[in-house]
């Protein structure tokens, strides 16, 4: 007793203790919505001396994901140039027989709906999969082509290697278009009556650290249903935003199809659901308030995915405990809101890391390298010009509604164009009329352009990217989009002729 | 004497019923339930003075002679699909919650998605359909009566 009392109260440990314990069994074991629990019920300096380890766990779409595969050489051997496994083509990124499965590739004969995300599933679900390959053949690898069918147990790796993962938070997407509209963050409804968010919030791993302190190269983490390492950070990776990512790597061959799931986003493409779950050992009292944060303290930006631009116009701020209770709001707006990514698999991924642990199954490992604080993420450096609607438009040629079929003939010989869009007396778009209609309606006889103008016209604005005006004339299999403002005021007229002119010239 | 359809368990049938401008006045549906003595559950209903659109609910045993009344009347019925979740499939994402109008699809206590077939009104909507991205929501025929041919053959032939 004596003894114990001349000890200074030590208040930090290291991971070789932890292990220590854990390989004892009495290593003390938290999931971060525990934690969050105990420190509120507590304290700080409680949760630190009770806590070694707090387990973290997100599942959600991770497009920057794939799986590098060695398929063995066959005899004769073949230098693979282009592969295709069930269809979706596999990157040749190395030598002969290496690939990439990347997660977004697609099916040839099931866009959309059969992906690389699905393929690296089935393999990790055992099922025998088509590769087709062909080559140009070398002296030393004489072969042109190749076709055999494979499992997982026939590669010698089969390695995920996902090189963004994990992101820290994520953007909470509405639209506020008045078209429904298909985006890498799901279906969203126009006029903004839906939105939809990805991440774990208070259970996701780098939001428990938030400095790194614990996470680097070399940390064992949950991946995919098995054990693997943060090689790194990840691309796009920002520390000082809030926005940190990880790049991963793990042994496909002993990971679950039920934490690796592949999908498909309706007309956006396909990916893989990864799950990943990160141990934070609690080595001092900092990290135990760290990883006590809650929904409430974590913020993201509503962002208007409703316009196709870099720099989507963000619209508020909410919290996670916000868009987990169902609704935001926006302005005065109430918005239902609801995730992509799986809450309920997230805390399935910190409790089984947790069990693990518990087990004495999995040690904790030390970074030999932490997640760097100081990296930005830069927009693209674009050497060409980047066309929008406004460089190409043309003044509009127009009339009133109350004009003759007649004079509107004449105008389109006179200034020869094919399109004549009607305007009220403030300048305000209300109609639309085509050489066509025009020519039509003389032989029918009709003399007044209120009857044959088109009223529900499809238009442009003058910041919107060229290929969507393009994509909306193809899509209608319309020829010319009067732009206007947002007062609906005609600015001018872009024509597929030199949207097709621009477009084709750069190609 | 006719059956008795208010008893015991009954296996229904949904019906999707388009009244016209010059029968959406009338009162067909009550008639029908006096009619036959059975119950008509209205689920959905769009009408207003041009027209309707009414997703209905009928015992199956009843449901050839009410179909073929409703058509007597004017009224054009066809069988919905109705929405099925692969609970094996579906991850709990959410990705379908927000999109329900009806709240047919919803988190319970321990975040699972849950779906409750009552509510959901069917192939008529079908919003949350194309929004799962492991494909566990699925657009299927009513097939357990005999209904689905004579429905399908007569909404094709008077269409
Ligand atoms: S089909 Fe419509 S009503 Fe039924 S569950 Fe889906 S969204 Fe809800
Ligand atoms: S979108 Fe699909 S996977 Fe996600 S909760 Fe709904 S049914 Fe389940």
């Amino acid at each position: 007793m004596g003894e114990l009392k001349l000890k200074p109260q030590k208040n930090t440990r290291t991971i070789e203790e932890i292990n220590a314990k854990i390989r004892k069994g009495d290593a003390q074991v938290l999931t971060a919505e525990e934690m969050k629990k105990l420190v509120e019920s507590s304290s700080i300096e409680v949760a630190f001396k009770e806590v070694d380890v707090v387990t973290t766990g997100t599942f959600g779409a991770m497009c920057s994901s794939g799986a590098v595969i060695n398929l063995g050489h066959s005899d004769p051997p073949i230098k693979i140039d282009k592969a295709w496994m069930n269809d979706v083509p596999v990157c040749h990124p190395g030598a002969a027989v290496d690939l990439y499965i990347g997660a977004t590739a697609m099916s040839e004969t099931q866009a959309y709906e059969y992906g690389g995300g699905h393929l690296i599933e089935d393999l990790v679900k055992g099922k025998e999969v088509e590769l087709r390959a062909t080559a140009y053949g070398t002296d030393c690898y004489p072969r042109n082509s190749i076709r055999t069918n494979l499992t997982k147990d026939d590669l010698n790796q089969f390695y995920l290697l996902n090189f963004r993962n994990g992101y820290q938070r994520y953007n909470c997407a509405v639209n506020s278009r008045d078209e429904t509209i298909y985006t890498y963050m799901g279906k969203l409804l126009p006029k903004m009556r839906n939105a939809t968010y990805s991440g774990a919030g208070e259970l996701n791993p780098l939001m428990n650290d938030p400095d790194y302190e614990t996470i680097g190269i070399g940390t064992r983490i949950f991946l995919g249903g098995a054990q693997g390492y943060i090689i790194g950070e990840g691309t796009q990776h920002e520390a000082k935003s809030q926005n940190g990512t990880l790049m991963v790597r793990g042994d496909a061959k002993k990971m679950s199809p039920e934490f690796l799931r592949g999908a498909s986003f309706t007309r956006y493409g396909t990916t893989l659901y990864v799950g990943l779950g990160v141990p934070i050992p609690i080595l001092n009292e900092g990290l135990a308030k760290k990883t006590a944060i809650r929904d409430e303290e974590i913020f993201t930006n509503v962002v208007d995915y409703g316009v196709p631009r870099r720099n989507r116009p963000k619209l508020a701020k909410v919290s996670y405990k916000e868009l987990k209770s169902g609704a935001i709001t926006v302005g005065d707006k109430k918005i239902r809101v609801s995730s992509l990514s799986s809450l309920k698999m997230a805390r399935q991924i910190a409790t089984t890391l947790k069990k693990w642990i518990e087990e004495g199954t999995f040690f904790l490992t030390a970074p030999v390298e932490r997640l760097p604080l100081d990296t930005t993420f830069k927009p693209m450096k674009q050497t060409e010009t980047t066309s929008f609607v406004k460089n190409v438009m043309q003044m509009a040629v127009t009339c009133k509604e109350t004009e003759e079929v007649r004079t509107i003939a004449e105008r389109i010989v006179s200034k020869s164009v094919n399109h004549i869009v009607a305007v009220d007396n403030a300048g305000k778009l209300i109609g639309i009329v085509t050489s066509w209609d025009v020519t039509r309606a003389m032989a029918q006889g009709k003399t007044q352009l209120a009857d044959i103008m088109t009223r529900r016209v499809f238009t442009a604005k003058p910041d919107e990217p060229l290929e969507m005006a393009s994509k909306r004339m193809a899509e209608h299999n319309i020829s010319a989009l009067p732009v206007i403002n947002d007062e609906k005021k005609v600015l001018g007229i872009v024509t597929s002729e030199d949207v097709a002119k621009l477009l084709g010239r750069r190609t | 004497m006719s059956p008795n359809y208010w008893e015991g368990e009954l296996e229904m049938v949904r019906l999707l019923l388009r009244f016209s401008e010059e029968i959406v006045d009338q009162p067909i549906v009550s008639e029908l339930i006096l009619e036959f003595k059975a119950p008509i559950n209205i689920i959905t209903a769009l009408v207003n003075s041009k027209g309707g659109e009414v997703l209905a609910e009928v015992p199956q045993e009843a449901a050839d002679k009410i179909v073929k009344a409703l058509r007597k009347r004017g009224v054009k019925v066809s069988l919905p699909k109705l929405i099925e979740v692969d609970a094996e499939k579906c991850i709990s994402c959410g990705s379908c919650v927000a999109l329900c109008p009806v709240e047919a699809i919803a988190f319970d206590e321990h975040a699972s998605v849950v779906f409750n077939k009552e509510k959901c009104v069917g192939s008529t909507c079908s919003a949350c359909v194309d929004a799962c991205p492991v494909r566990a929501i699925k657009s299927v025929k009513q097939t357990n009566h005999e209904l689905s041919y004579t429905a399908a053959k007569g909404a094709l032939g008077k269409q």
